[in-house]
């Protein structure tokens, strides 16, 4: 049988969208003048490392959005082949810095991810530990201490040396054991150890006062950054505060769709935060999220216009430093470095001369160029716990673009540095990974004790 | 051995079988949703399947398999097409070819490249850059557009004034017919060889002739010096006359590109603005490159002409920063138009250059009349006019207001000498506008050409060509019943 031209159906008819088909029937929907915005161009599409990986256009930014937009139009179901693209996705705003209409690929995604949520609750073993980690864990201070001093008992007391050996790791899914060997060594976290300081004075003369938003994760397994951040501020003039209420920023609860409690963290942290007039931060995804709040209260405009307001005093740590100025340290480090750009630094803040310039003012500091340094190295909040599979072959893409001949590997966020750490041992590799501030913080005690030493 | 899908069509099993994997066809609604159309969205259809063959030779073997089951299919690569060359109208099989995405090999000395046709077009360039070489054919779209795209389509870009379209940079191609032969054209790259030119008759072919597996490109080496040159004009018909003015003084420059007031409205509102003046008519944006020697007395020409013509503000590219960014704001001015509108439809007329101030004040009437806006971005250098008409598809009616005024458009190209596409290709978009430059019979002669190839008119069917007229038809079928 050959198809002939006047058996062909009649030209289709165009396109249209009624609203009242959707298929979305829980509250916060995704907003349709996002994908409004998208006139399906398709500028996205290298951009997103997921696509690059898979080839398959419902696993692209502009394939989601129309994906999104299908259930608005009544064409889709919120279902599980839905939620398959709309979880698969890094969340690392590539395709917002590609995108040439300014669509916000990454919201329309985290209120797809709650319509998901809400339709689909969580069930069984994996309901179970989310709302463990979620709910039970990252937002109560006092339990992740606890966890806190338990890993570092782990890790001082000779059990993790045990359990290496026995083998005991053998029975945990691969990934788990990967992240288990790269585990950081847990100091004592900053919120503990200033606990009854007011103000963490400024090392001579107070230029500035700022609030620090610990993180977390954050404070409990990167102490030492936290510890190093403190440093370079009140070395650079800067009265710190650790305000106590603070809790955490609730990014990887939004990336779960679990807007609710990443709502009930964003009122607890505009309240904590009032008094301040800038908030700094030294984790990107933090950071990224403290920035949107106002996204989350698209219903209660009394919140809304308090989180535009809160969100417009945060400020990532390279920056702020950037703007207000800094000591350039005067010791040499002698070390080859790269930079690798978080996403939620890159594109999610549009910040990434700032830590460059800072990391070039330290002498002896040598920059290689790395190819493709703001695309996602896969960690993506807890996505590589999530999506192993995926997050190791966008982190295998990621360590092919690390020079071979460097030290150290820089960057500005806790969840990448985890992710390059595993990559880096996975690949055989040497470099130590390190966060920007932490280079900066060495520089400056170098600097002290060669003057202490003279 | 079998692969494991849930699925009770035997035509799926069998593609699933071909490509050996359960992750490389896709054929739940839910995943072909994104398949339902490319970079043109007004006609929307749902695929049968879109199958990732990884070589030459599972394409043909797909190919073959669908030509043996009456099945239709197409090929695609990033569906980043205007014109919905890759829109499934039949329910198609889509094969995909982005997992065909290596570069076989570059061969310096003979300049040129070997390519899969999944491989992105800019990823040529950046490839050999280091060693000071580029592919020239420069679509706005070549951040994410496919090399085998571009055959299709004969992709133009911002460039092709002084280097040609992309038919004048393919030197071979690999191609799978719609029977399921694998063919080599123009292997060697040996110019004008003899026998009919096949590789200009396959390239811009729409994908109505064969699929494209295997591409050897021209590559070029970078020119020695390059400069942009900005300039505002409070005047289209200045704008258009400076346009003139360079191209009959002599300078060959290697883009000459135009955006009016709408198009600077949108740019300047999206993700790349340059600060444009907004109450200015028209911007022109002019390059020139090649030898370092006689670039600033081409340069100081330019600026002369424009001054000439009442420019407001005319200015060389302090630095390749703010050329890089000049481009990005230029390049990216189709997608920009979401900034400023929730639909678009681009259109892709060509003129002669001195129709241009007539064209754009009849394109100004079709959009009172329309009540929709029209931006008009312009390869002016070679008259290839993309109107932009600006609609939101969530208005009932304003889909097929945004198509007549797109229409009305190409008539008004067609009108004044021109034609009805530069570089964007036909598809189904323009196949009626055909009837603008083409009698029943000259589309009838081509469509004999294509059934050459695609005898069954398996292969993306209802593209490129409008349904001949009713006693045309007749007529024809009349001799076929003759000649029996």
């Amino acid at each position: 049988m050959s198809v002939r031209e006047v058996d062909l159906k009649a030209d289709p008819s165009c396109a249209t969208t009624t609203n009242s088909l959707s298929n979305y029937l829980w509250k916060d929907a995704p907003d349709e003048n996002k994908w409004a915005d998208c006139v399906h161009c398709g500028m996205c599409l290298e951009s997103c490392p997921t696509y690059e990986i898979t080839g398959q256009e419902q696993h692209s930014p502009r394939g989601r959005v129309h994906l999104i937009k299908s259930v608005a139009e009544g064409k889709l179901k919120v279902n599980e082949q839905f939620m398959d693209p709309v979880f698969a996705c890094l969340d690392c705003r590539a395709c917002t810095t590609a995108c040439p209409a300014d669509v916000d690929v990454g919201g329309l995604i985290e209120e797809a991810r709650g319509q998901v949520r809400q339709a689909m609750p969580l069930t069984g073993i994996k309901g179970t530990v989310s709302k463990f980690f979620l709910q039970g864990l990252f937002p109560h201070q006092d339990r992740l201490n606890t966890l806190g001093s338990l890993l570092r008992f782990y890790q001082k007391s000779g059990i993790q040396k045990a359990v290496r050996k026995t083998g005991l790791l053998n029975v945990m899914p691969q990934h788990l054991v990967d992240m288990e060997s790269i585990m950081p060594e847990v100091g004592q976290p900053v919120r503990k150890k200033y606990k009854n300081a007011e103000v963490i004075k400024a090392k001579g003369e107070t230029k500035n006062e700022v609030a620090f938003m610990t993180g977390c994760v954050m404070d409990v397994m990167f102490s030492d950054i936290n510890d190093a951040t403190i440093n370079v501020l009140t070395r650079n003039g800067n009265d710190v505060t650790i305000p106590k209420n603070q809790t955490c920023c609730g990014a990887l609860h939004v990336h779960a769709g679990d807007r609710d409690t990443g709502r009930k963290l964003a009122k607890q942290n505009i309240e904590a935060f009032k008094d301040a007039d800038t908030i700094v931060v030294n984790a990107a995804g933090c950071g990224c999220m403290m920035k949107e709040y106002a996204e989350l209260f698209r219903d209660e405009p009394e919140w809304h216009d308090k989180a535009e307001e809160f969100s417009a005093k945060v400020e990532d740590i390279s920056k702020y430093l950037h703007e207000t100025g800094y000591d350039k340290p005067k010791a040499e480090l002698n070390t080859r470095i790269t930079y690798h750009d978080a996403c939620h630094l890159a594109h999610g803040q549009g910040v990434r001369q700032q830590p460059r310039d800072i990391l070039l003012d330290i002498p002896g500091v040598e920059m290689v160029h790395m190819p493709n340094a703001d695309r996602c190295c896969g960690s993506a909040g807890i996505y590589n716990i999530t999506n192993p599979e995926m997050a190791g072959e966008v982190l295998e893409n990621k360590m092919q673009n690390v020079p071979q001949d460097v030290e150290m590997i820089s960057m500005g966020n806790p969840g990448c540095m985890l992710q390059m750490a595993m990559g880096v041992k996975k690949y055989g590799r040497n470099q130590k990974v390190v966060h920007t501030v932490q280079l900066l913080d060495w520089a400056y005690q170098k600097e002290d004790k060669e003057k202490g030493g003279n | 051995m079998a692969v494991k899908i849930k699925t009770n069509d035997k035509h799926i099993q069998a593609l699933a079988e071909i490509v050996g994997s359960p992750r490389l066809i896709l054929f739940h609604q839910e995943d072909l949703i994104a398949y339902d159309c490319d970079g043109f969205t007004l006609h929307k259809h749902l695929p049968k399947a879109v199958v990732f063959p990884k070589d030459t030779q599972e394409v043909s073997r797909l190919v073959r398999y669908c030509s043996d089951n009456d099945l239709p299919f197409l090929a695609r690569g990033a569906g980043t097409g205007l014109s919905g060359g890759a829109i499934p109208v039949n329910g198609e099989v889509i094969i995909s070819l982005v997992k065909m995405k290596r570069l076989l090999s570059v061969d310096f000395e003979n300049r040129r490249a070997v390519v899969e046709p999944g491989y992105v077009n800019l990823k040529l360039t950046n490839s050999i850059s280091d060693k000071g070489y580029y592919y020239a054919p420069d679509p706005s779209s070549q951040y994410c557009c496919t090399i085998g795209g571009n055959v299709a389509e004969n992709a133009g870009g911002a460039h092709c004034l002084k280097y040609g379209v992309t038919t004048n940079h393919i030197l071979g191609l690999e191609v799978v017919l719609p029977n399921g032969d694998i063919i080599d054209i123009g292997q060697n790259g040996i110019q004008d060889a003899p026998g009919y030119d096949l590789l200009g008759l396959l390239t811009g072919s729409e994908g109505t002739l064969g699929i494209v597996t295997k591409i050897t490109v021209r590559i070029l080496k970078n020119p020695e010096a390059k400069q942009t040159v900005l300039a505002y004009f409070d005047k289209v018909i200045d704008g258009s006359q400076a346009v003139s003015d360079i191209i009959s003084a002599g300078i060959v420059p290697a883009a000459l590109e135009m955006m009016d007031k709408t198009a600077i409205e949108g740019v300047e509102a999206a993700a790349f603005p340059v600060g444009h003046p907004k109450d200015i008519e028209a911007v022109l944006l002019i390059e020139v490159d090649g030898i370092s020697a006689g670039i600033e007395e081409q340069i100081n020409q330019i600026l002369e002409v424009c001054k000439n013509r009442n420019v407001r503000e005319v200015r060389a590219a302090r630095d390749e920063q703010e050329r890089g960014r000049w481009w990005a704001n230029r390049k990216t001015g189709f997608g920009a138009m979401g900034a400023i509108s929730a639909d678009y439809l681009v259109q892709d007329g060509v003129i002669p250059r001195s129709k241009l101030p007539e064209v754009l004040s009849r394109i100004n009437k079709i959009s009172e009349e329309s009540g929709l806006r029209i931006a008009n971005i312009f390869h002016a250098g070679d008259g290839n006019l993309h109107p932009l008409v600006l609609f939101d598809a969530r208005i009932p009616g304003q889909s097929e207001k945004a198509l007549a005024a797109g229409s009305a458009c190409l008539q008004v190209c067609a009108d004044v000498g021109g034609t009805i596409t530069g570089e964007h290709g036909v598809g189904i978009e323009k196949k009626e506008e055909m009837r603008f430059v083409f009698n029943d019979e000259e589309i009838i002669a081509q469509t004999n050409v294509r059934d050459v190839f695609n005898t069954k008119n398996l292969l993306n069917a209802g593209k490129l060509f409008p349904s001949p007229g009713r006693c045309v038809e007749i007529k024809k079928e009349m001799k076929a019943a003759a000649a029996q």
